[in-house]
């Protein structure tokens, strides 16, 4: 970890110091940016391309993310706390709010950096955000507002949600296994991840896969525990199957949000037997990554177009053996397996749940 | 192709603000009450509020409010929730915690300092089990909260929506960087014949030839806020009066009144 917690946790850090942002953009430092400028390095190309093609007011940009750089306020309150919080407040010459902390702070370096200049917003609910970022961009390109949008989620390791989620008790000292017995909790992780969503493919390209459908819903039920029955859940995936016009036994596998934790694996695995039945191999991949909060959406959708493309499907690492509560198939080992369309779910503090429909192009 | 012109219809609005209780406070200044210091949220029990924010108890009350002049059940709409600095004031006390309290942050604040709060808690009280989303982009939250509420209505993904707006001061010790003051707004759209139209939120563009004459007005108090375009709209409806609007230093939208 990046900093010191006064008690044992496994997070999913990307190692090392993480490169700066470039001079002009200094102002905007902080560890989600530069997360971001190391994500959007992996699309450097293809975005290019895409402002060319469109021209760069017709490429929106639509990220998520739960923390933005609230790391770099972490940082300057602990150092005015330890000078006895003098009055007026004094702070470095090189810290600048509006440009580090705040949610749209990130959003502009990145619309910099890839050179867009249509429409941006940041979505931020929680753990479900960069999923919910398909639907803004998909209405964005269905309604003719933009060509191509650029979407993804970016968040970075910081004390607020480490100390947070301990806090409510859900940490793991040890690797996470979601769907395990015993299953000891979550690994927070940190992530910077981007899909670029286009109108139509490209003269001579291929896509590397299509977004089918987006459900949506509320569990209107607790601030921070899912619905025990996981009704909001199922009700989204529902939905974004409705939408792709795509019947259960169609999904060849269902990437689930996942986390470890003893009430989310609890609920969500019911929703998933629900509507998939007990052979539709499940997938958590934050036991790969952690849990990158509003990061995770855009990581997992990724996992699931590599799926798509790949013909397989990842090992349930961490679930064997499976809690005996727990219903669904959790493939012990990676599966080769065509695949014509995936569930990628996400769900988030609030009740707030995304699912999204993915097919192999 | 082209973006399509649909319109909606301006269903029903609500202001919160210290001492403003309604929109007809927000214009009359006799109808202003010093008393009238918090939301009120009458939507979730008392153990619910605790730990939440002046912003998140805002939102809440102004979408509640909004919807309740539109005459619309709770559980019957989409909302899309904004604002730029959000849950700062937790986000804040959890610092101060982090260094005072061995370390060790509340899990009643830390489960109510996202971005989604005030959505989880509508969605809550108001058994709303539907599409909610909570945006941020800078000074720019309004319109596009308005832009994606416009976009969920023209594709027919949803009948109604509120959108809410709301903005609260900085704590220590980044006050310096903002000047806003308190203030919620929300306001209730739906694709129905009549009524005061709101356009599809658009960009002021840096190369338009001909850019609208906008109405740009300021509200004392509330000067360069990020709920200030909302705060037009209501002008606009209230002086029945159509015209552009600024929304945000880039974005504005046509509202015609009948």
């Amino acid at each position: 970890m990046p900093f010191e917690v006064p008690f044992e946790a496994v997070t999913g850090t990307v190692p090392g110091p993480l490169p700066p942002l470039p001079e002009d953009l200094r102002g905007y430092d902080s560890r989600t940016a530069r997360l971001a400028q190391m994500g959007l390095r992996e699309v450097e190309d293809p975005v290019r391309a895409s402002v060319a093609r469109w021209g760069a007011h017709r490429v929106a940009l639509v990220l998520g993310t739960s923390t933005g750089g609230i790391d770099t306020t972490e940082k300057v309150f602990f150092e005015w706390h330890e000078r006895g919080c003098p009055q007026p407040p004094t702070l470095p010459s090189d810290f600048s709010y509006p440009t580090q902390h705040p949610f749209h702070a990130f959003l502009d370096a990145t619309a910099i950096l890839a050179g867009i200049a249509g429409p941006r917003w940041v979505v931020s609910t929680a753990c479900s955000s960069s999923a919910k970022v398909f639907s803004s961009a998909r209405r964005l390109i269905e309604l003719d507002l933009a060509d191509a949008v650029l979407v993804g989620g970016v968040d970075g390791l910081c004390n607020t949600t480490v100390r947070g989620f301990n806090s409510l008790g859900v940490m793991s000292s040890e690797p996470c296994r979601p769907f395990g017995a015993d299953r000891p909790g979550m690994n927070v992780g940190e992530a910077g991840a981007f899909l670029l969503l286009e109108r139509e493919v490209a003269p001579g390209q291929a896509p590397m896969a299509w977004l089918r459908g987006v459900g949506e819903t509320s569990d209107a039920y607790h601030m921070s525990s899912p619905e025990p029955e996981g009704r909001g859940a199922l009700e989204a995936m529902k939905i974004a199957l409705a939408e792709g016009g795509v019947e259960p036994a169609q999904v060849g596998y269902v990437n689930a949000h996942g986390t470890g934790t003893k009430y989310n694996d609890a609920a969500e695995s019911k929703a998933i037997e629900a509507l998939f039945g007990r052979e539709t191999p499940v997938v958590s991949t934050k036991a790969y990554t952690g849990h990158t909060l509003g990061a995770c959406g855009a990581v997992e959708a990724i996992f699931a177009i590599e799926a798509l493309r790949g013909g397989w499907i990842p090992a349930a690492i961490g679930a064997h053996p499976i809690d005996p509560e727990i219903h669904v198939h959790l493939p012990e080992s990676v599966l080769e397996r065509e695949l014509q369309f995936v569930i990628s779910n996400a769900f988030a503090f609030g009740g707030n749940n995304a699912s999204l429909l993915l097919e192999k192009a | 192709m082209g973006a399509p012109d649909t319109t909606l219809r301006l269903a029903g609005a609500a202001v919160f603000a210290p001492g403003i209780p309604s929109v007809d406070a927000l214009f009359d200044p006799s109808a202003r009450d010093p008393e009238f210091r918090k939301p009120v949220v009458d939507i979730v029990a008392s153990r619910m509020k605790r730990a939440t924010s002046i912003a998140t108890r805002a939102a809440v009350h102004v979408v509640v409010h909004a919807a309740r002049q539109a005459d619309w059940p709770l559980d019957s709409f989409a909302t899309v929730f904004a604002s730029q600095h959000g849950e700062i004031q937790i986000a804040v006390e959890q610092m101060r915690m982090m260094r005072e309290d061995n370390g060790i942050v509340s899990p009643a604040r830390f489960k109510n300092s996202v971005h989604n709060t005030a959505a989880g808690m509508f969605s809550i009280g108001a058994t709303n089990r539907g599409f909610t989303s909570a945006i941020a982009a800078g000074d720019h939250s309004f319109p596009l909260a308005l832009l994606e509420a416009w976009m969920l209505l023209a594709s027919g993904e949803q009948e109604r929506a509120v959108v809410s707006i709301v903005e609260e001061p900085l704590p220590e010790p980044i006050t310096e960087f903002s000047s806003h003051a308190t203030l919620a707004v929300a306001v209730a759209l739906d694709r129905a014949e009549g009524g005061t139209r709101v356009h599809r939120p658009e960009r002021l563009l840096p190369e338009a030839t001909q850019p609208p004459a906008l109405d740009a007005r300021s509200f004392e108090g509330f000067e360069g806020h990020t709920a200030e375009g909302a705060l037009r709209i209501l002008a606009c409806e209230r002086e029945s009066r159509s015209t552009h609007v600024s929304l945000s230093p880039s974005w504005c939208a046509r509202v015609d009144v009948p």
